[in-house]
């Protein structure tokens, strides 16, 4: 096996890996306010939204063999960059999922990759007006959105069936509900695996496995639709746990509105060209569906420090990108991109060793809010 | 500004979002509320066939703003 096999193998298993915890992260987009709510079992929700996610994997038709168009020079990415924004992004989101953090899977990738660049190529290779205008500016205005739609569409189901009686409200809207956080679970799958698959094809093609226009192949679709849908699987439940409770209290038709909201946003703003993260839209949606029902239900603190986690996004995934870069560059080769490889896993084993201290899972994601992680379930005796 | 914000996408982006978000929403919930006039009441009144209709077409609206939002999101 030559050095160029090792470094493209390297770079396939942590782009696998990157879209692995993309998906867990984000399995509270669609389905937190389900579980929040009861609407779906715990585990029936996120299988569920598993089974979507591989399905939009493979319903998207155009992959783009792109990564952080407009927000890096073309030319400056290299394997090792790429490998080094996707440590970057996966540290991010570990150690997000740690805290219980929704934050968006997309800006801690392109963080990873802008520090890489820094790094590897200098400022000159990095667009600042880019940055602003695909990442920041939207990251400003998804929340808005969202936070706006929801909290009309919220207002306008409570005044609207005021009089419904609560048996055919509370079933006719679980039903609503599931539906629409179907629609925001295929989204997710359509887009968000697309861009692993983007970042393997780029890698193949480097590489010169593929021929420079080259689409993905079967098994790189497949691997990619298996890794965001097993990660959705696996659930982040503490990121479920935050947004279901830690935001606001949600009632069913609260869960339907935000997800209605969610699903629309997405939808739009993927239409029309607007790139708003999925989690920030999601997370504007359920703090509107507490604003539509009563003024002050919100727990600010909480979007705080979310909204904080937002802003640490770029700068502290473009550390970690960067210095993955700089290791790997000194140890030199195929070499360092392993050991660099290594240690991430290291890191991320880590974490979820510490996570088991506090374990969030199925059984008490649903429990009284009270900080951020529940009161350990006692393992039951079989 | 506008080198950095779409002012366009992000109108378009708001209106369509507001109609889907917030619009459809709305139209689930009054195809709810017309399914629940079909119920009698508690009170002995008998339940209203226009709710049918109310709801049939709600629902129905829904369903193909469903399909459509589907329909634009894989047309990329």
């Amino acid at each position: 096996m030559d050095s160029n096999t090792v470094l493209l193998g390297v770079v396939v298993a942590t782009a696998l890996a990157f879209d692995f915890t993309n998906g867990f992260h984000d399995t509270a987009n669609a389905m937190a306010t389900s579980i929040a709510t009861g609407a779906l079992r715990p585990k029936i929700a996120v299988a569920l939204a598993a089974i979507l996610n591989f399905l939009g994997a493979f319903l998207s038709l155009a992959v783009a063999a792109t990564i952080a168009t407009g927000i890096v020079e073309a030319g400056a990415i290299t394997l090792t960059v790429v490998f080094a924004g996707l440590v970057g992004g996966l540290a991010w989101n570990l150690l997000t999922w740690y805290f219980g953090i929704p934050s968006s899977s997309s800006h801690a990738l392109i963080g990873g990759v802008v520090g890489a660049t820094l790094i590897a190529a200098g400022t000159s290779a990095v667009k600042g007006a880019g940055i602003v205008s695909k990442v920041l500016i939207p990251a400003v205005l998804a929340p808005l959105a969202a936070i706006l739609v929801a909290t009309i569409g919220t207002f306008l189901v409570y005044v609207i069936t005021r009089k419904v009686p609560d048996g055919i409200r509370t079933r006719g809207f679980r039903i609503g509900q599931i539906g629409s956080a179907s629609l925001v679970s295929l989204a997710h799958g359509t887009n968000d695996a697309q861009k692993t698959m983007g970042i393997i094809t780029l890698a193949l093609i480097a590489n010169g496995t593929l021929g420079k226009d080259a689409g993905p192949p079967l098994w790189v679709i497949v691997c990619s639709a298996s890794a965001i849908a097993l990660g959705t699987y696996i659930g982040g439940w503490r990121i479920i746990r935050t947004l279901g409770k830690g935001l606001t209290e949600i009632e069913t038709p609260q869960g339907f509105a935000a997800e209605g909201s969610s699903a629309a946003v997405i939808f739009a703003s993927s239409h029309f060209g607007f790139p708003l993260s999925t989690t920030h839209v999601c997370a504007g949606s359920v703090i509107g569906s507490g604003l539509g029902k009563r003024l002050a239900e919100v727990r600010w603190h909480v979007a705080g420090q979310m909204a904080t986690a937002w802003l640490l996004t770029l700068p502290a995934a473009a550390i970690v990108g960067a210095v993955a870069w700089k290791g790997a560059d000194l140890i030199g080769g195929a070499g360092g991109v392993t050991v660099i490889f290594l240690l991430a896993l290291l890191g991320g084993v880590g974490l979820y060793l510490a996570s088991r201290r506090s374990t969030v899972n199925a059984a008490n994601v649903n429990a009284e809010w009270t900080g951020r992680t529940p009161a350990p379930v006692k393992e039951t005796v079989r | 500004m506008n080198a950095y914000l779409d002012l366009d996408a992000l109108w378009r982006v708001l209106v369509a979002a507001l109609a889907g978000g917030a619009g459809l929403v709305a139209v689930f919930s009054v195809a709810l509320a017309g399914l629940a006039a079909t119920r009698p009441t508690s009170e002995g009144g008998g339940g209203r066939p226009l709710g049918w209709v109310v709801a049939v077409t709600g629902f129905l609206v829904v369903a193909a703003g469903v399909v459509l939002g589907i329909w634009v999101m894989l047309a990329k």
